[in-house]
Formats: structure tokens, C-alpha cells, sequence
């Protein structure tokens, strides 16, 4: 037998009721600090750690000498005279090429330099460079040496060419110079698309995550569930409140992250930017800011239904914890593709639950804005958001649910339900 | 004008059953009949398992009948459970507080909730905390109370938007004797106010001083109703544990 007929949705019990939840969310720790604190401190902490470990490593690296062993440099004064001349190269010397490629294998040395023998002294030259790729300091080498023989042939080239009475580019016949058009901006966009969408998805992750295990476990494990469920407020109400309640702490998360990420992000990136002389800025475009909040706001509508979906079987707050980490996993593992450059929005995508989000993000932040296919992500994210809110207005009015007296997850449910076997086993709570 | 229903609380043939993996298809309630009047404390005394929580929740609206009918107030509790929980007070052991509110915050949600007008929370809210003798740590929070304060306020929860029934499911489980007098005085009170109050209890003693009106269930069934004087008269014994172990024998016979 059903409960009888169910009062709509009380708007104002819904605000009584969201009100208390964000209260006392306000007043816990383990909310605060994975809900706000973590998403505007900890990952531009995190980034600006791991940038300047980065700058670090570089910068020891920069600062060795590169150990060179050099055949073939008799009769090459010029070539000799710019080898000792570089402060960051030290010749060492070699019984033979053989025995140099393997030193250079082992790390005993960082390259070696064959100079073929060809004709007269200050002929043409040919070089070979024998370098390990595995190896940091060897690459480091490798691009110094190369920078290096670089400059010589410039100038062996500059020297025949006046001999000749011919200009340089003239007698080089075929030169290639590249250019960069990308201003700073566009830089610095494609490198926040590159990072934020990742974070972007685990931050309102994590404001949904807590939230959505305290609104549904945490009242059963207080035994707060059946006090609220035994007032007047209307069950539509309670379901509206918290699924309000945990929407906004996943949206307040992921603005948060975006806001406190867009903010640091020039200091954090600093150290990258200046060996290039590249003025970075990370400004988003305005017409970005909307696009951003909205799927902010749907993303976090999805995951708030869908984390719900799960913790309202767990009856403790660990037990939600071990039900929503999974798919806590699950929606995180589409974003972290989008880290790989070249994935744009398409039709296809943009039906994915989260991806869609992630990818609108991703070009809004690049100031890229393929209308079409953002509608059919937000008409895509409205569904996956409306048949989620469906499951758990379902969930929550089958009794077991609502009593707490369900025994195992949501698969258990459904195949209890699917299996016609309606009455919830739960004698031993009879008095 | 609509005539008030004579008893707030009626109960017809009300059953119940639950699939228990072990033993089937279990009746928890199986037939009740009951009414409890205004000023009136309406008793269920019976076992651990004799069915008096699961009638109360299907009161409570918490579940669901299988059959029979149970109306609060004249509202039907499978046709109407927004309008029964508007009537009611429910507090039971499993009816906590929110440990990060105030006892104050707390009266004020449930003021607010149970659909006092906003103007009149503050005074009620006040005048609650006076009579349960809450205003020494009205501003603190639920989580650093101490277990015979922390029912006060629970009490004081469940009156706060003046309903007219009330249902107290064993209210005094866990609480030292000085607390669970606190408790039967605040419920004595309560009924000369004019509440009507169903309570159940499997203390014989707390029925004697308590009830009106003593219930004896067994088994999901209701085996004997009547004052203390009634059972007296009808089973011819004085103490209220002789007359409950003489009907729940009875009824196995």
C-alpha cells in the first residue's frame, strides 16, 4: 500500500530546511575543509609546488656542465676555440667513439662530438652527436651543444658567403625561421584549458561528496532521519532542501576552485614564464564567465543527484564514503582525458554526462564557443539531471528507504524492486 | 463550522507485516483498534517486539499500512501524511537532535517546520525554554549536552508548533530515575493541557503512574484496553505486571 496523497513541494519549508543543512555544514570540519578551504588554498598550493619543483629541477639542471667527449677536433681551431669558450661544456677525454657512446649510455658522460675528417682544415664539417634521450642531463647537453654547433655554421656560413661577394641568405639559398603568433593571453588560456577542467570536475566532486553523505548517512548515523522525517514538512520538501543544500556546496566549490586558480595562476606560473620572456595572463574572457558558472552549476546538479542516488542506502558516514568513491572515480576518469590537447567539443561529446561539461569549460576558458553543441550539452546535462532527480525521489519514497531500514546498496535495491519483492526485511526493528 | 472528530486518535483493524529473510512473512500489527481522547494518555504496554513501535511510526506516518485504518486529527494516515505530521508530535529514542544546532536554533527549526507563523516563534520559542528549565544552555549546542538536558530539549522539540496529539515511544529508555521523573512530570503536564497522548512503555510501573487508558499488546494484537481499575476489575488481580502476564497468558492459551 502507497502513502496516500503527497503535498507539493513547501518552498518554505524547503528554505527552513536548507537553511539548517548549510548551518550546520558550516559548523563541520570535515565540510569546511574539503568543501571551501581545500578548493581556494590546497591545489593552487599544490600547483605552485609542483611549478616551482619543476623550475627547480630545471634550474639544477641548467646549472651542471656538460661532460663532452670530442673526436676529430684536430685542424678545427674556430670550432675548439667555441667548445672551451662555453662555461657550461667541458671537454673529457675519450679513448674512442665506441667507448664514448657507451659512457654516454652509463651517464659517465653526458654527449660525444664525432667530427668527420673532410678535406682541408676549416672544410666543411660534419658532426655527429651522440646524446641519451633517458637521460636529463644528456638532454640538457644535447641542447647546448646543439645550440652551439648552430651558431658556428652560422657563421661559416656568413664568412663564405662575404668571401664570395653574396649575402648570407643568398648563398644559404633555402633558410626556416618560425614564429609564434600566440599572444600571452592565448597562451596562458590554453594552458588553464589544459589544467582547470580536471580540477574543475574533482573540486565540485568533492563539495557534492561530503555533502551528500551528511544529507543522507550522516541523518541516519545522528539518528537526526526519523525526527525530520515525522515533521510537517512535506517529504518533496526534505528531498528539494537537500538536494539544494548539496548542488550549492558543489557549485560553491568548483567557483571557488576556478576563482582562487584564475587568481594564483600568474604567480603560481611564473618561473615558466620568464626563461621565455612570455607575458602570461590569465584573465578569462568575459563571455566565458557566464559559460563557466553555468556548467558549474550543471555539473554539480548532476553529481549532487547521482552522489545522492548512492549515499542514501549507506547508513553511516563511512559506508557512504566506500559507495560514492567509486563513482567519485568513475566521473573523474573522463576529465582527466580532457588533459590531452587536441579533444574538442563535438556532438557526440557533448551527450556525455561531464565530459560535456568539462569540455564546454575547457573552450570557454580558451574563449572557444561552438553554440550548437553547447545546447545540445546543456539540453544532454538537463536530462542526465532530471532522470537522476527522478531515481531519487524514487529511491527516497520506496518505505525501506525512507526508514532506513534498507539492507544493502542501490543494485541490491533495484533488484529487489525489479524482482517484485517490495516489503523491506527489517522484523528485528518490530516492537 | 467543522465539527471537531470526537477522538483525535482512532485506530481500526490496523495491520502491518514485514519479509524477514529467516522467518517469512512476519505481522508486526495484526488488527488494532484503539481511540485516544483529548487530555488522555493512551498506553501500549507490551514486550520488546510486541508491535508497539511499528503502530506508532504507521501513526507517525514513518510507515506505511498494510490494512485497516488509522486517522490523527481525522486526517488518514495512508491518504493524508502531510496533514498527519502537521497534527503531531513524534519523539522516540531514534528521534535525535542535530548535535551543531542550539537547543535555541533547534526550537526555532522545528517552530518553523511544524508551520508556526514567523512572528510567533521567537515567544514560543522563549516560553518553551522557560517552563523545561532549558535557559541555562539554551545557546549551546545540542552535541555538548548532557543526556538528561538534551531530552528536555527533544521534548520541547516535539510540542514546540502545538500539536494537538502527541506520541511518545518509550521516552524514558536510557534515562536515570531523576530524568525519567522529569520526563513523566513534563508528560503528566502535557495532558492537562488538554493534549491527547499516545505512549508506550514496557515499564509496568510508568503505565500504573502514567496511563489513562493501558493497551496490552502481544504479538501484534491487543489483548486487554482499559483504565487500571477496568483491568483490576476484569482479571480480578491488582498489579499491573500480573495483569499483563495473566492477558498475554491468556492470549497464548
Amino acid at each position: 500500500m502507497r502513502a496516500g496523497r503527497q503535498a507539493g513541494v513547501d518552498w518554505r519549508s524547503v528554505g527552513v530546511l536548507y537553511a539548517r543543512e548549510v548551518r550546520s555544514a558550516l559548523r563541520d570540519r570535515t565540510i569546511v575543509v574539503n568543501g571551501i578551504l581545500i578548493p581556494v588554498v590546497l591545489y593552487p598550493l599544490l600547483l605552485w609546488v609542483t611549478f616551482a619543483g619543476v623550475t627547480f629541477v630545471r634550474g639544477q639542471t641548467s646549472d651542471l656542465t656538460a661532460r663532452v667527449a670530442v673526436f676529430g677536433l684536430e685542424g678545427r681551431p674556430a670550432l675548439r676555440k667555441e667548445l672551451e669558450a662555453d662555461p657550461r661544456v667541458v671537454l673529457v677525454p675519450a679513448s674512442a667513439p665506441g667507448a664514448a657512446a657507451a659512457d654516454v649510455k652509463s651517464g659517465g658522460l653526458d654527449a660525444a662530438l664525432e667530427i668527420a675528417p673532410a678535406g682541408p682544415a676549416e672544410g666543411p664539417l660534419r658532426v655527429r652527436l651522440t646524446w641519451a634521450g633517458s637521460k636529463e642531463r644528456s638532454a640538457a647537453a644535447r641542447e647546448r651543444l646543439t645550440a652551439l654547433l648552430d651558431r658556428v655554421r652560422e657563421r661559416t656560413l656568413m664568412r663564405e658567403a662575404a668571401a664570395r661577394g653574396m649575402d648570407g641568405p643568398a648563398f644559404t639559398l633555402f633558410t626556416l625561421k618560425t614564429r609564434n603568433v600566440a599572444t600571452g593571453r592565448e597562451m596562458s588560456r590554453f594552458l588553464l584549458g589544459l589544467l582547470l577542467p580536471v580540477l574543475f570536475v574533482v573540486m565540485v566532486s568533492a563539495g557534492c561528496f561530503y555533502t551528500a553523505i551528511d544529507a543522507t548517512a550522516g541523518e541516519r548515523e545522528r539518528s537526526t532521519w526519523e525526527t525530520l522525517m515525522t515533521t510537517a514538512a512535506p517529504r518533496s520538501s526534505i528531498v528539494v532542501a537537500k538536494y539544494l543544500y548539496v548542488t550549492s556546496f558543489g557549485f560553491l566549490a568548483g567557483v571557488l576552485n576556478l576563482g582562487a586558480m584564475a587568481v594564483t595562476m600568474r604567480p603560481v606560473t611564473a618561473p615558466l614564464a620568464t626563461p621565455s620572456g612570455t607575458g602570461l595572463d590569465f584573465s578569462v574572457p568575459a563571455a566565458g564567465v557566464p559559460v563557466l558558472l553555468a556548467g558549474a552549476l550543471a555539473l554539480s546538479a548532476f553529481l549532487a543527484a547521482v552522489m545522492m542516488l548512492f549515499a542514501v542506502f549507506a547508513k553511516t558516514f563511512k559506508e557512504g564514503q566506500a559507495m560514492l568513491t567509486p563513482f567519485t572515480l568513475l566521473a573523474m576518469l573522463p576529465a582527466g582525458f580532457l588533459a590531452v590537447p587536441g579533444i574538442e567539443l563535438t556532438f557526440p561529446l557533448a551527450l556525455v554526462p561531464v565530459v560535456n561539461v568539462s569540455l564546454v569549460v575547457r573552450e570557454a576558458i580558451t574563449g572557444v564557443f561552438r553554440w550548437p553543441e553547447i545546447a545540445v550539452a546543456a539540453a544532454a546535462s538537463a536530462l542526465a539531471i532530471g532522470a537522476s532527480l527522478r531515481l531519487v525521489v524514487f529511491v527516497l519514497g520506496s518505505e525501506e528507504v525512507a526508514t532506513g531500514a534498507v539492507t544493502g546498496g542501490p543494485v541490491a535495491f533495484l533488484g529487489r524492486r525489479l524482482g517484485g519483492r517490495r516489503r523491506p526485511a527489517f522484523g528485528a526493528r518490530v516492537q | 463550522m467543522t465539527p471537531l472528530p470526537a477522538a483525535p486518535v482512532a485506530v481500526r483493524g490496523l495491520r502491518k507485516s514485514f519479509f524477514d529473510k529467516g522467518r517469512g512473512e512476519v505481522r508486526a500489527v495484526d488488527g488494532l483498534d484503539f481511540d485516544c481522547a483529548r487530555g488522555e494518555i493512551f498506553g501500549l504496554l507490551g514486550a520488546n517486539g510486541a508491535g508497539k513501535t511499528t503502530t506508532l511510526r504507521m501513526l507517525a506516518t514513518v510507515l506505511r499500512p498494510d490494512g485497516g485504518s488509522a486517522t490523527v486529527m481525522g486526517h488518514d494516515v495512508a491518504r493524508d501524511p502531510d496533514l498527519v505530521r502537521q497534527s503531531l508530535g513524534f519523539f522516540s529514542s531514534s528521534t535525535a537532535l542535530y548535535p551543531r544546532l542550539t537547543a535555541r536554533e533547534t526550537l526555532e527549526l522545528f517552530a518553523r517546520i511544524g508551520g508556526l507563523p514567523r512572528e510567533r516563534v521567537r515567544g514560543r520559542v522563549e516560553e518553551l525554554i522557560a517552563r523545561f528549565g532549558i535557559g541555562a544552555y539554551s545557546d549551546t549546542r545540542i552535541e555538548a549536552l548532557s543526556q538528561g538536558m538534551k531530552q528536555k530539549v527533544s521534548i520541547a522539540r516535539t510540542v514546540v508548533h502545538d500539536p494537538p496529539v502527541l506520541i511518545f515511544d518509550e521516552p524514558t529508555v536510557g534515562l536515570d530515575v531523576l530524568n525519567a521523573l522529569d520526563m513523566r512530570k513534563l508528560i503528566a503536564e502535557l495532558r492537562s493541557e488538554g493534549k491527547c497522548i499516545v505512549f508506550s512503555t514496557h515499564v509496568m510501573s510508568e503505565a500504573e503512574k502514567l496511563c489513562d487508558r493501558i493497551a496490552i499488546v502481544h504479538r501484534g494484537q491487543i489483548h486487554a484496553t482499559g483504565s487500571l481499575r477496568e483491568l483490576r476489575e476484569a482479571t480480578g488481580l491488582h498489579y499491573l505486571e500480573d495483569i499483563f502476564v495473566h492477558s498475554v497468558e491468556s492470549a497464548g492459551a
